[in-house]
């Protein structure tokens, strides 16, 4: 398999022959946030994962500031993926940005895809004139503020071990947070590009079936949010889950395994 | 000896460390607090009540998360509940806690998460540690780095441009980088290179001209050259500065402000490009919100953002670099194009000693000078017709066409009378117009087509120099430069100056050299014989033609005279030099052979006496010349040569010379040596033909070639018809080209 694969330390499970589901992470951690989300699907389904380039265990190498600038690098990436493996009619399921990475790539290649799922999305996370985001810029600097004071157990020592040197596993394990572990650069960057996206124009061009998944007390995408999404994409149906919060794949995975997997059935 | 009341250490130690757990808790030295997996507080203590100023009662039941900053909560969200779900724990997350009085507690947190049996979440337990002045400490760490990148970033912009402007050569390669680099190192929306042309100081308002721009419209740029207008000087004096979309500049200056606006600019900053004390021009950025498409800017829109005193200082790093690039590269032009001028005039003059005629001269110098000089090219003479146009050039053969039409419509003389070259020519002095504007077009251009095409030229500067000799006024040479070219300098127009006294010394020579060979041809034609007398018994033919190249004209002459007694005397002749003297003295000479002929009709006598009187007779020049007295009755002819080409004799078809031995030229230095006649019979049916070298030296240097050919020829022209016999004989023996004039004449005898 081509150097795709390994860049972005794709892994397949599941029936080869079943509809492909591609699940797409966020911000913040790698393709464990899906853990007890995507096992569910394999029984029938070929369930593809992936960490993005600058995340988890990614080829760190292959990031490059000016096509990571934007979303539509990330979204590059997945039409690469799908193209690499040979899949059709695809079931995107993105989680918060990755959300609008998905719609961007469905925009670049819309014969590659069946549907997707939009688990907490949100095409603008600013404020804009009557458009509520729910954020201010000035929470943004904040976040990115916060960032900074976390690294998450990265160090310069550490880095080489971190980046795929496996000569030496024991230092590996002794890592912790190392699923939300990124360099600080490209984590700063990546937080600015995803709360500093506007893609609200991109949405009235989703032409497949479309789930929105919105969470209750969700601080990330507000319901006002997720239901500007549903009204924007044309035709899309709208699931309000009872778990709360910003990661339903983590904190409740069986009612939005339900919720995707009733999707699919119709 | 001890002391009863003392109390065993070790029984206070074991009395201390039998703790009540509950009040271990409580008031431990740290936070603790027990959530459900949704961040609701079940259980907290005495110690993070305290440190934020909350009661239990207000905790309990409320989220963790809720407590947190903004930022806070997103990082909670997207890192700190994944990671305890995936790993069951989280070690050291510094997150900040508000206070009840809305003020930041930095913490540091750990926690583990409780799992029933089905490993599915049941509990969240978390320790808090204050850490505020570990915190401060870390952002003064990270503030410190950040301004070292920054910093590091700042001199990596100045390497680069450094870099960058060594292989400057042009100044456009210098606006390039700078324009390029200045604008990436702070992150502006566009970026303009400005220069004053011209002298800074000038008292006259300076032209300033953007030399290169990206991402700036022409609209905004013209804006904020009328907007610094007179104070130009000034604004370049004044360093660093900004002009900010407010609502002073929309009251004060509302072409600029809407210029901005409508680009999405909220400011511009000026900073000075400047060499040593020179002030070369500046260095413009437009700062304004995230273009489309970009990232949302974190900069509230309209909000401004001061520009932090290390940018300021790296600006003027960069203008002073770009003023030293400038300069050393305008040098390294100078050198060049002082090489190039020398060229230039030497191949000028070159073509000036080369060109046929005027005409010839002036076309092939415009060209010359829009290959080098100039955009345009125009030359304007001063003739008797008035003013002509010579020669129009563009340097673009497409827009050669464009020239012609703005020319076409009106010569010089009918132009409105702010034209450079009418000015040029009415007060004798070089006109130099620097920055042609609307204003400035209207005063040099006729209202309606022609204006318009002038204006389709984009003429940027034009010079008119007058051709001028001894106060005399030939005409004027007219150079522009459109907008694509750089402008005309001092040392350029000083190139045109030295072209046009070349020009005029060559127009001068050649009205005067022109006026001296009309004269002559007229004085000639005056002596010439238009039409031979009209002998009985005979056939006569003449003809005269002249040189093709250069304006000279002969003392080539020919005549056919009725002589006292019934003779006819003849003559053929060729005084030395080609001008008004020549021509003079063939008419001199004429008057006097006729005399002497007539007085005695004998051709060697004649010769003899013109020997023996040609210094008293004051010719100044020598000649060749045939003379010949004929008897039209009896056919009786007698000839006699001072050094001119044998006559011919066409008979039945045969050509041969006449065997008359010549004898020295009239006006040679005197020789012992009688002028010999030959004499003989014009039989009926032959012609005599007298001729002049020019015939015979036409085609070939060798006069003894060319004479066989002559005999060739007229063997094969011989003809009772004189005339056809002339026609024939030019016709063979005359080329297109005629170094010499040609005089003929043919007689028959019939």
């Amino acid at each position: 398999m081509g150097s795709v694969v390994t860049r972005n330390r794709v892994c397949t499970s599941g029936v080869p022959s079943g509809r492909p589901l591609v699940f797409v992470h966020g911000f913040g951690c790698d393709q464990t946030m899906w853990r007890f989300v995507a096992p569910a699907f394999e029984r029938d389904h070929r369930v593809v994962l992936f960490d993005h380039v600058g995340s988890g265990r990614s080829d760190l190498s292959a990031y490059d500031p000016e096509k990571y600038g934007s979303l539509e690098g990330y979204a590059d990436d997945i039409v690469e993926i799908c193209r690499e493996l040979g899949l059709r009619d695809v079931v995107l399921v993105g989680h918060s940005v990755a959300a609008m990475m998905g719609v961007l790539a469905f925009r670049r290649a819309p014969d590659l895809f069946g549907a997707l799922v939009l688990v907490g999305p949100s095409p603008r996370y600013v404020d804009d004139g009557d458009y509520v985001g729910g954020f201010s810029r000035t929470d943004i600097a904040g976040l990115l503020d916060a960032l900074d004071s976390n690294h998450l157990g990265w160090s310069a020592e550490m880095a080489p071990v971190i980046m795929g040197n496996a000569d030496r596993p024991d230092l590996a394990a002794e890592l912790t947070n190392s699923f939300c572990r990124t360099a600080p650069d490209i984590a700063r960057q990546f937080a600015r590009v995803t709360f500093l996206s506007d893609n609200r124009a991109d949405l009235a061009d989703v032409s497949v079936p479309t789930l929105i998944l919105q969470c209750t007390d969700d601080a990330i995408a507000p319901d006002a949010v997720g239901e500007y999404v549903h009204r924007q994409i044309p035709g899309s149906e709208l699931v309000r889950l009872a778990a709360t919060g910003h990661v339903p794949q983590l904190s409740a995975p069986e009612e939005t395994s339900a919720a995707i997997r009733a999707f699919l059935d119709r | 000896m001890s002391d009863p009341d003392a109390v065993d250490p070790s029984v206070q130690l074991d009395r201390l460390l039998e703790d009540d757990p509950a009040d271990l808790y409580e008031n431990a030295p740290m936070g603790y607090l027990s959530t459900l997996p949704d961040g609701r507080i079940v259980k907290v203590n005495r110690t993070f009540c305290a440190w934020t100023g909350r009661s239990p009662e207000d905790l309990i039941g409320s989220r963790f998360q809720d407590l947190l900053s903004v930022g806070g909560r997103v990082f909670h969200e997207t890192h700190l509940m994944p990671l305890l779900r995936m790993q069951g724990a989280v070690r050291e997350i510094a997150i900040d806690v508000q206070r009840l009085d809305g003020s930041l507690l930095p913490c540091l947190l750990n926690a583990v998460e409780l799992r029933g049996a089905d490993g599915a979440p049941q509990l969240v337990r978390a320790t808090l540690f204050e850490a505020t002045a570990r915190r401060r400490y870390e952002r003064e760490l990270l503030a410190a780095q950040r301004q070292a990148e920054e910093s590091e970033a700042r001199s990596r912009t100045v390497q680069r441009v450094v870099f960058d402007l060594a292989a400057a050569t042009t100044e456009e390669d210098v606006a390039s980088v700078i324009v390029q680099r200045s604008r990436a190192g702070m992150k502006a929306r566009g970026a303009a290179l400005v220069l004053v042309q011209g002298k800074a100081d000038d008292p006259e308002l300076p032209a300033l001209r953007p030399v290169h721009a990206e991402g700036l419209s022409r609209e905004l740029l013209r804006r904020l050259r009328e907007a610094a207008g007179s104070r130009l000087a000034l604004e370049l004096a004044q360093g660093v500065r900004s002009i900010v979309l407010e609502e002073r500049l929309r009251r004060d200056q509302p072409e600029l402000a809407a210029a901005m606006a409508t680009t999405g600019l909220t400011e511009l900053v000026i900073v000075p490009v400047s060499a040593d004390s020179k002030r070369l021009g500046v260095l413009v950025l437009a700062l304004g919100d995230a273009a489309p498409g970009q990232l949302i800017s974190l900069v509230e829109p309209g909000e401004r953002r001061a520009i932090p005193a290390s940018e300021i200082d790296l600006l003027y790093t960069l203008g002073r670099q770009a003023g030293q690039a400038l300069e050393r590269v305008r040098l390294h032009q100078e050198t060049v194009r002082q090489a190039e001028r020398a060229a230039f005039l030497l191949e000028a003059a070159r073509l000036v000693a080369d060109a046929v005629d005027v005409q010839d001269m002036v076309t092939r110098l415009a060209e010359l000078a829009v290959a080098r000089l100039a955009d345009i090219c125009v030359i304007d003479l001063v003739t008797e017709k008035g003013t002509t146009r010579e020669a129009a050039r563009h340097r673009d053969p497409a827009r050669q066409e464009v020239l012609d039409r703005a020319r076409s419509a009106q010569q010089l003389t009918v132009q409105a009378g702010g034209h450079p070259g009418l000015r040029a020519l009415r007060e004798g002095r070089t006109q130099w117009t620097r920055d042609v504007d609307d204003s400035r077009l209207a005063a040099m251009t006729l209202e309606g087509a022609q204006r318009e095409s002038v204006r389709a030229l984009e003429l940027a500067a034009v010079v008119s120099v007058p051709l001028a000799i001894e106060g005399r006024r030939l005409g004027v040479i007219t150079l522009a430069a459109d907008r694509h070219r750089a402008p005309f300098t001092a040392a350029d127009v000083e190139v045109a100056e030295q072209l046009a006294l070349q020009v005029a010394q060559v127009v001068d020579k050649a009205q005067r050299f022109e006026l001296e060979s009309q004269t002559s041809h007229t004085l000639q034609e005056s002596l010439l014989p238009t039409d031979p007398p009209p002998v009985p018994g005979l056939r006569t033919a003449v003809r005269y033609v002249a040189a093709t190249q250069g304006v000279s004209v002969g003392g080539d002459f020919y005549d056919v005279v009725a002589l006292p007694g019934g003779l006819l005397g003849l003559a053929v002749g060729d005084v030395v030099g080609h001008d008004i003297t020549a021509a003079a003295t063939m008419g001199q000479l004429r008057s006097v052979y006729r005399a002497y002929l007539a007085g005695q009709p004998s051709p060697s006598a004649l010769i003899e006496r013109l020997q023996g009187s040609w210094s008293l007779l004051g010719v100044q020049r020598m000649a060749t010349a045939l003379f010949g007295t004929l008897d039209p009755v009896s056919g009786e002819l007698r000839v006699a040569s001072a050094g001119h080409l044998p006559p011919l004799l066409c008979s039945n078809g045969t050509a041969s010379f006449l065997p008359v031995r010549p004898t020295r030229m009239l006006g040679a230095p005197p020789a012992d040596e009688p002028a010999e006649e030959w004499a003989g019979e014009l039989r009926a049916g032959s012609t005599l033909v007298l001729y002049t070298d020019g015939l015979v030296e036409s085609r070939s240097a060798d006069i003894d070639e060319g004479l066989d050919r002559l005999l060739e020829v007229a063997a094969r022209a011989c003809s009772a018809d004189p005339d056809a016999l002339c026609d024939r004989l030019l016709a063979e023996m005359a080329g297109e080209h005629r170094p010499d004039d040609i005089a003929l004449l043919a007689l028959t005898r019939v």
